[in-house]
């Protein structure tokens, strides 16, 4: 109960802080209008849930296939589902401030909007597929197995082909960490920013648990004939 | 063991042998990839009539049609085990991996034979000649063996689902998504006459693809295939 208090105080510190401090644009690196650049703090941090919950769903897909626990194939499809949720969250977002800084919505040659794009229909098609297997063992198994194929298909189109092209991104990478690793915010931006990343994952984590719950009662209830 | 090496692409080349008897029986899988690429590549063809698409938006072209036709057939291979009921006896009769790479080598059959119908066509009805054969046979057959080897688990994965055909193409593409920037990129630069320094970079990832894909699939079938 504490933590729920803590993530409504820190959550709307981080609301307010976001507005009432100097925009984190970067003028030297950076075009378009600076207020546009506060989205930041909430873009970045969605996205990143959007990716954790990948590593989550894959991880607990591969620990079915070792274990053929249901336990484990309902956390990984509720980790796709919050996914897939925190993923078109973060797309509309960017999406926005794309149309404002860079004059239009979508751009297929930024390879993040393609990255996210990928994950997006990733997580379609997984659903796809589990509503199209009635026998939960079997629906278990293969969503497991196309998860694995889908996340060794995003570790090429996301890690390996950036690195073939280089000039595929027009997003600031170094507004995070330079070269080196080094954080370069100054220090107001990177305790809002952090803060943001912080509660963002515990809301995820929130919610996270709060599916389980539910799909693991609905589960039982079917194994008890209800 | 090289008689045991032997053995073993014997009953590879028996289950493929014994998909080839079947096909022919109906020609199911090559009448529909046949027939799939015919009209896409005439709708196209029509479809641009006096315009004159760039060398590039063919490069495209050429591999959206491989790439949907590829979806229109590629999935029979196992799902006619489903519906025939014989994949119980496949299953008792031989080992996950022979099952794989049987169908695996069947769909590359399938899909050479697609290539060639499909590529003179390509080359009359949109009027262009690859300027570097070479280099255009570089995206072609790693391309057609990275599709093959990339869709066979999935068609597995698929015939064991209600709704076959339209999930196929949706499982497909999140996986093929990276072959095919590669492939297209090759096949730009064969079309407009590069050098092999451009393709370098594409061909490496197309490469990988191909062998990460396939050594994966191979890993995962036996979860798919035995229940």
């Amino acid at each position: 109960m504490v933590w729920k208090i803590l993530l409504f105080l820190v959550m709307t510190a981080v609301i307010i802080g976001a507005f009432v401090t100097a925009s984190p644009m970067n003028p030297a690196i950076s075009v378009g209008s600076p207020d546009a650049y506060r989205i930041f703090y909430f873009h970045v941090p969605q996205a990143w849930v959007a990716s954790l919950s990948f590593l989550v769903a894959m991880y607990y897909s591969i620990r079915y296939l070792q274990t053929r626990r249901m336990a484990f194939d309902i956390r990984a499809a509720a980790a796709n589902r919050l996914g897939l949720f925190f993923a078109v969250i973060a797309t509309v977002t960017g999406s926005i401030f794309a149309k404002m800084t860079w004059g239009e919505f979508w751009n297929w040659s930024e390879i993040r909007e393609v990255s996210i794009f990928l994950l997006m229909v990733i997580y379609g098609a997984y659903f796809a597929l589990r509503s199209a297997v009635a026998d939960p063992d079997k629906r278990a198994s293969l969503s497991a197995v196309t998860s694995i194929l889908f996340a060794m298909a995003a570790i090429f189109l996301i890690f390996v082909l950036p690195r073939m092209y280089a000039e595929f991104s027009q997003h600031p990478s170094d507004s995070v960490v330079d070269e080196e690793g080094q954080i370069t915010m100054g220090r107001t931006v990177a305790l809002i920013f952090f803060s943001s990343l912080a509660a963002f994952t515990a809301l995820y984590v929130w919610m996270y648990r709060l599916t389980i719950r539910v799909d693991e009662t609905g589960h039982n209830r079917t194994l008890e004939g209800d | 063991m090289p008689s045991g090496a032997l053995n073993w692409v014997g009953s590879v080349l028996a289950v493929t042998a014994k998909d080839i008897r079947s096909e022919f029986r109906t020609r199911y899988a090559l009448n529909a990839i046949l027939m799939f690429a015919l009209v896409t590549l005439t709708v196209i063809s029509f479809g641009l009539g006096l315009l004159n698409p760039s060398k590039e938006i063919l490069a495209a072209l050429f591999w959206i049609i491989l790439f949907f036709a590829a979806m229109s057939g590629l999935a029979h291979a196992f799902v006619r085990e489903e519906e025939s009921g014989t994949s119980l006896v496949l299953k008792l009769s031989c080992p996950g991996t022979v099952v794989f790479f049987g169908k695996m080598i069947f769909n590359l059959i399938l899909l050479g034979v697609l290539a060639i119908l499909i590529v003179p066509l390509f080359i009359i009805l949109l009027k262009i000649i690859p300027a570097d054969w070479g280099i255009f046979l570089l995206a072609l057959i790693p391309g057609i063996i990275g599709l093959a080897g990339a869709t066979t688990i999935v068609a597995a994965v698929v015939s064991q689902a209600t709704v076959k055909g339209a999930l196929f193409t949706v499982l497909s593409f999140p996986i093929l998504l990276p072959l095919l920037v590669a492939v297209i990129e090759i096949t730009e630069v064969a079309f407009l006459g590069g050098t092999w320094d451009e393709i370098k970079a594409p061909l490496q990832l197309l490469i990988a693809y191909d062998v990460v894909m396939t050594t994966l699939s191979v890993m995962l079938f036996d979860f798919v295939w035995r229940q």
